[in-house]
């Protein structure tokens, strides 16, 4: 994107106000800031679908895989870069009785033959480890599993970019934790590029490379994630740090950083609880008051 | 489960193959066929047109063995029939062959007829629609007549207005709790529950097109408007013979009842 | 002894298609606390709040608020009790104003146009909205909105007020809103009691913590309690996870630290005893 901005259609503000953004294939770019700062715009808007579907005035220059977006039909764009939004349910079309016959459903559309229909559905669900879902009903999912059935059916189109929504926002942390392990995976092992706006820093920290903030319809900040997410002035463009730098600043605060030394706080984050298990008999513990 | 699916292949809880014979006919054959049903129970005037298709019917319904799930279809035109009795026994015009007096009622045997006649052909038509219904899955129906061009559009509007009931049920409910916790009163007057047709209605609608274009967009980004036929996963095979049987049972009905109602058909 | 705000005696609920989604619930809350309830989804969460204001009658046992059973008082008799902020604000905005939209529930309680007003005005200004009275609420951002829902059961001052994920989908500020808005009404002596999945939200904003599973209650107790390494298994099995200030904590072998707070305080306090 090069001075992208954009105004939806029968508003003058432009909502996105000169934009510059590059996401490169394997790389993932992160994208935070405040609410209404743009940042589902700027989704829309570099996946094609903001003017192509929904009308809007967009200038400056977007360029998917190379063309730009406004010369592009929304299928197209498609083919190009995959979105997902906030809300699994709106996303899935409602018409499918089987997970495979959902992710089967944009290959469909392309009027691809059989085979190649059934190799990108198996690679869909090969990517995100869901291939045990194949045969459940989509509107029977749990927000996290078809969170994932959608994000397949968008990767069945086989896009260079891929751009992501908030993905995990309404989710509850056994499907944020399930979208943002699959998400991990697919960062690592794929070539293909992929724009995250999240508010959940830690997530961000996990699978990023690269933070942008946006804030106002501009990019104010740009940088290595470690560089960004540990900058002070984050909080004051209403983001909110990771949990370990926010832990690491309030102990540097107090003079005891010395006691942190050698734990690794990003890495505690993402370990599974263990522990023992309570032994049969003792009371589950308890402190209400009689 | 998913490791009975071979690689490389269509799995078979997505072909869905058919479970009999009357069930693997194309879905346009089963289609013509409740019409042609329908068309002989109410057009054929006199006892035969609603008996011979409720024997059919009956018939093809063992066939398929759905024959007991014809009986929650069956008692669900209980009501509409009961009151067709009544009403055509009791107050048939013009009747006089009353069958006995009942204080100020006086049932007749014309009227009698009438509404047995009746009874029959409305059975007749609902269990034709049920067997259609009980041997033709929607997702079948959509993609025969998408291939017999209906076009993408189409199927996709039909299909998801039929997916969509519940969540709007669902949505409804939510939206009605809202309120109710904000001191709507729905449990109160008739009056009282009328005031509350904004609150209830307005984010319904609200919520229902917001959706419209966030499911739009979800679409667009799986290249829904693609141009050119989308590819079919399911082969429906359909043949000679049934094209033949569509047109025959086609004209057959049109002929019966037409000759029905010129009142040359020499049946009771 | 003062009657509790709420007491829930041996309460089952089954939904109609026999679903079994509370189990023998006994809870006691009393006035003035600040409650939370977490749980995966399905654990009965939600379900158990709802039956606090009559949106769904228990199949067994008894609810009763400030001493009085529920019984078969409606669901807008209790709202004057017990407000409930439901987590969706989209699912309840319906008016073409902010003022219209919060004196919703004023007017269903049947307040003066006076009283409404005041109503109105001190809610919109504990949600941080005071200057949009006129605005068209789908003009807000869903952050804002969701501070809207919030304003339209604050304004109906109930002594009572239950928020149903009330962070979830709100930014850095608005999250902080919340957690300002929740110690603003336990100050002025109301009941909080919140659902959520938010855990730092937990762990800072409430005083107690019960966690669901299954319809079951299988833990009560501080943040402390429910976040300290003897728990966590308990967490885990209802897929939960404690804040990172609990785990860094218990790496340190400080004892429960559930908040940032309690992390540095305990570092402070053995570095002081260390001397």
């Amino acid at each position: 994107m090069r001075d992208a901005r954009y105004a939806y259609a029968g508003t003058s503000r432009q909502v996105l106000a000169g934009v510059d953004l590059d996401v490169d294939a394997g790389r993932v770019v992160a994208v935070v800031g405040p609410n209404e700062a743009g940042k589902s715009t700027l989704c829309l808007v570099a996946a094609g679908l903001a003017p192509i579907a929904i009308g809007g005035r967009l200038e400056g220059s977007v360029l998917l895989a190379g063309d730009e977006t406004a010369g592009l039909a929304a299928y197209q764009a498609a083919q190009r870069c995959g979105i997902l939004f906030q809300n699994p349910a709106t996303q899935l079309s409602g018409t499918t009785s089987t997970v495979w016959e959902e992710i089967a459903f944009g290959p469909r559309n392309l009027g691809l033959d059989i085979g190649a229909i059934v190799e990108r559905v198996e690679g869909a669900m090969a990517t995100l480890d869901i291939a045990g879902l194949a045969d459940r009903d989509p509107q029977r999912l749990s927000g996290g599993q078809a969170q994932l059935v959608a994000l397949a059916s968008v990767l069945a189109l086989r896009p260079s970019l891929l751009v992501l929504d908030e993905p995990t926002s309404q989710l509850d942390p056994a499907g944020t934790r399930l979208v943002g392990d699959a998400l991990s995976r697919f960062a690592a092992e794929n070539g293909t590029a992929v724009l995250l706006v999240e508010h959940k820093t830690g997530l961000v920290a996990r699978i990023a490379g690269e933070v942008a903030v946006l804030v106002g319809g501009r990019i104010v900040e740009r940088g290595p994630t470690a560089e960004i997410l540990a900058d002070p002035a984050l909080a004051e463009h209403g983001v909110d740090p990771p949990p370990a730098v926010r832990i690491e600043r309030a102990v540097a605060a107090a003079g005891r950083s010395g006691d942190l030394v050698g734990l690794d706080l990003a890495a505690l984050e993402m370990e599974p609880i263990t522990g023992s298990p309570l032994p049969t008999g003792a009371p589950l513990p308890t402190g209400t008051p009689a | 489960m998913i490791d009975a699916h071979r690689p490389g292949v269509v799995p078979d809880f997505v072909l869905r193959p058919p479970t009999g014979s009357y069930h693997a006919l194309n879905p346009s054959t089963k289609l013509v066929l409740a019409f042609a049903e329908a068309a002989v129970a109410f057009g054929v005037r006199g006892w035969t047109g609603p008996l011979v298709v409720i024997a059919i019917v009956v018939a093809t319904a063992m066939t398929a063995r759905v024959g007991r799930s014809l009986v929650p279809f069956a008692l669900a035109v209980i009501p509409l029939v009961a009151s067709i009795l009544l009403v055509n026994t009791f107050l048939f015009p013009g009747a006089t062959d009353v069958i006995a007096r009942i204080g100020p009622l006086a049932p007749t045997w014309t009227g009698l007829e009438a509404a047995l006649q009746a009874t029959l052909r409305v059975a007749a038509f609902a269990l034709s629609v049920a067997v259609f219904a009980l041997t033709t899955p929607t997702d079948d129906l959509l993609a025969d007549m998408e291939r017999r061009g209906l076009g993408r559009r189409g199927v996709f509007v039909i299909g998801a207005a039929i997916g969509m009931i519940p969540r709007m049920v669902e949505r409804a409910s939510e939206i009605t709790d809202s309120q109710r916790a904000r001191g709507l009163d729905t449990e109160g007057s008739r009056w009282r529950r009328i005031r509350g047709v904004v609150p209830l209605a307005a984010p319904m609608i609200i919520g229902a097109l917001s959706e419209v274009e966030e499911r739009t967009m979800a679409l667009e980004a799986r290249a829904f408007s693609a141009p050119g036929r989308r590819t079919i996963l399911r082969p429906l095979p359909d043949s000679t013979g049934q094209r033949t049987a569509r047109w025959a049972a086609g004209v057959g009905a049109i002929v019966l009842v037409a000759a029905s109602i010129a009142g040359i058909l020499p049946v009771p | 002894m003062s009657e509790p705000a709420i007491l829930v005696e041996g309460v089952a609920f089954d939904y109609p298609r026999g679903v079994r989604a509370l189990d023998g619930i006994d809870l006691r809350i009393d006035d003035g606390e600040r409650v939370v309830v977490v749980g995966q989804n399905g654990s009965g969460k939600s379900t158990l709040v709802r039956q606090f204001n009559g949106l769904l009658r228990p199949t067994a046992g008894s609810v009763s608020i400030n001493g009085r059973p529920i019984g078969r008082r409606h669901v807008a008799d209790l709202a004057r009790e017990v407000g409930l902020a439901f987590q969706n604000p989209d699912r309840q905005i319906f008016a073409g104003t902010v003022r219209a939209e919060v004196a919703f529930g004023p007017r269903n309680l049947g307040l003066s146009e006076t009283e409404r007003d005041a109503a109105v005005e001190r809610a919109l200004a504990t949600v941080g909205l005071a200057g949009d009275e006129a605005t068209n609420p789908y003009d807000l951002g869903f952050s804002r909105r969701k501070l809207l829902a919030l304003a339209s059961i604050l304004a109906m001052d109930t002594p009572i007020v239950i928020l149903d994920e009330p962070t979830t989908g709100q930014d850095a500020r608005g999250i902080e809103r919340v957690q300002r808005i929740v110690a603003e009404l336990s100050g002025t002596g109301r009941t909080v009691i919140a659902v959520s999945h938010d855990m730092r939200f937990v762990a800072e904003s409430f005083e107690r913590v019960v966690v669901m599973r299954a319809g079951r209650i299988i833990l009560d107790g501080t943040p402390a309690d429910a976040f300290g390494e003897a728990a966590w298994p308990t967490l885990a099995s209802t897929y939960l996870e404690p804040p990172l200030a609990a785990r860094v904590g218990a790496r340190l072998g400080l004892g429960a630290t559930p908040t940032e707070a309690a992390l540095v305080g305990a570092l402070t306090a053995r570095g002081t005893a260390g001397r």
